[in-house]
């Protein structure tokens, strides 16, 4: 998470050299999006359509990613709120734009900063089957209903970057496990619905 | 000997012999003896038992205790393989007769196996092979109240730890699931149980 930092509106204001208000969208999102240590390479990108220094242009491309994750990390929803960060003397159209950008994205980027939280492996699918055992070794002939189970895990996104590893894990299941697991997962939802209706 | 039920190999020429020798011990001792058996079937982890009360059964009935142990082995001939073929209390008595065993004894111990075998079958299901079986679930539901990335965050996570025996050795696997996940997950498994209770 960035905190904003005293410089950052100052080179916030280098977005005046830009060609389109939609360049500015755009680069208002890639900056959201990009993690801090992808900024070197997309201040590279984006330094020539402004015709700004390269140290200019990084720290244009920091300021944007800084003011951006502020705002979603704070939560802000009001244009009020996210109109008050902006120092005084700030440029009045470029701080509309800017506000107006941010107000019109902050929900995508709320989902996707909750979505790519650090977490245990998540559940991405399940699928099952009923198999009906008829012979083993040890019983020539039975008929015994048995589950199998499979769950695909995604590790940790942030860990695997752009290619998270799903690994699927089949499981069985008796009648009497599978008995007890609906119990336990029967027991989490009395749970949840006593603290919804607190 | 004609065709037995319980196994379709030729059976040791020792069990004729063995059969012989039960049908000397009295009614009270063969009761006993299958008894002592039955314990054993149906409880076979208990090794150490079964052997201490074989032993007491043979000094108290003054019968020495390796021939006693070669009667017995004879004897668990027919109930393992009746066991894994199914075999009718009747087929067990037919058996037992056509061994040589008389006619008396044959019918009690096929009304003991009609009684035990329930548990024997359970017992015999229960170790048929599993894949990757499920032994427990453990799990905690919480509040995400913030992250490095959002201040304030209130959604609610879900995490379900597995113990699954993979071969002989207990893994643990540790998933996250939302709440809309958890919802569809129970809704699935529910399924799954009026599936396997349609075929119980």
């Amino acid at each position: 998470m960035a905190a904003l930092r005293d410089g950052d509106f100052a080179a916030l204001q280098t977005l005046l050299k830009a060609p389109s208000k939609d360049a500015v969208r755009q680069l208002c999102q890639e900056c959201f999006c990009s993690p801090p240590a992808a900024l070197g390479p997309l201040a590279q990108r984006a330094g020539p359509g402004l015709a700004v220094s390269a140290e200019e242009a990084e720290q244009l491309v920091t300021a944007l990613h800084n003011l951006t994750r502020h705002v979603v990390y704070r939560g802000l929803t009001r244009a009020e709120d996210i109109l008050c960060l902006f120092p005084e003397n700030f440029h009045q159209n470029l701080k509309n734009l800017l506000t107006k950008i941010i107000l019109e994205n902050i929900s995508a980027w709320r989902n996707e900063a909750q979505a790519s939280q650090i977490s245990l492996p998540r559940l991405v699918d399940m699928d099952w089957r009923v198999d009906i055992k008829t012979s083993s070794d040890s019983i020539v002939r039975m008929a015994v209903p048995t589950c199998l189970l499979q769950l695909k895990i995604q590790e940790d996104a942030a860990l695997c970057g752009n290619n998270p590893v799903v690994s699927a894990l089949t499981v069985e299941l008796s009648k009497e496990t599978l008995d007890t697991m609906l119990e336990g997962l029967g027991r989490i939802r009395d749970q949840l619905s006593a603290v919804a209706n607190k | 000997m004609g065709l037995l039920n319980f196994t379709r190999e030729p059976v040791p020429e020792a069990v004729s012999a063995d059969m012989h020798n039960l049908n000397q011990l009295s009614a009270q001792q063969f009761q006993a003896l299958t008894e002592v058996l039955f314990h054993f079937l149906t409880e076979p982890k208990e090794v150490e038992r079964f052997l201490t009360q074989l032993s007491d059964f043979a000094t108290m009935n003054k019968i020495s205790l390796g021939p006693l142990k070669n009667i017995v082995k004879s004897i668990l001939l027919v109930p393992n393989g009746a066991l894994k073929r199914n075999l009718s209390s009747e087929q067990v008595r037919a058996d037992f007769i056509a061994l040589g065993l008389s006619e008396e004894k044959a019918s009690y111990f096929a009304e003991q196996w009609k009684v035990n075998s329930p548990t024997l079958t359970r017992l015999a299901v229960g170790q048929t092979l599993m894949i990757n079986q499920l032994i427990d679930m453990e799990w905690k539901f919480g509040v995400t109240a913030g992250s490095s990335e959002l201040e304030k965050v209130g959604s609610i996570f879900l995490q379900l730890k597995l113990v699954i025996k993979k071969g002989t050795q207990l893994e643990n696997v540790y998933v996250e699931l939302t709440l809309p996940q958890f919802y569809s997950f129970l809704h699935e498994m529910e399924r799954v149980k009026t599936s396997l209770e349609s075929f119980s």
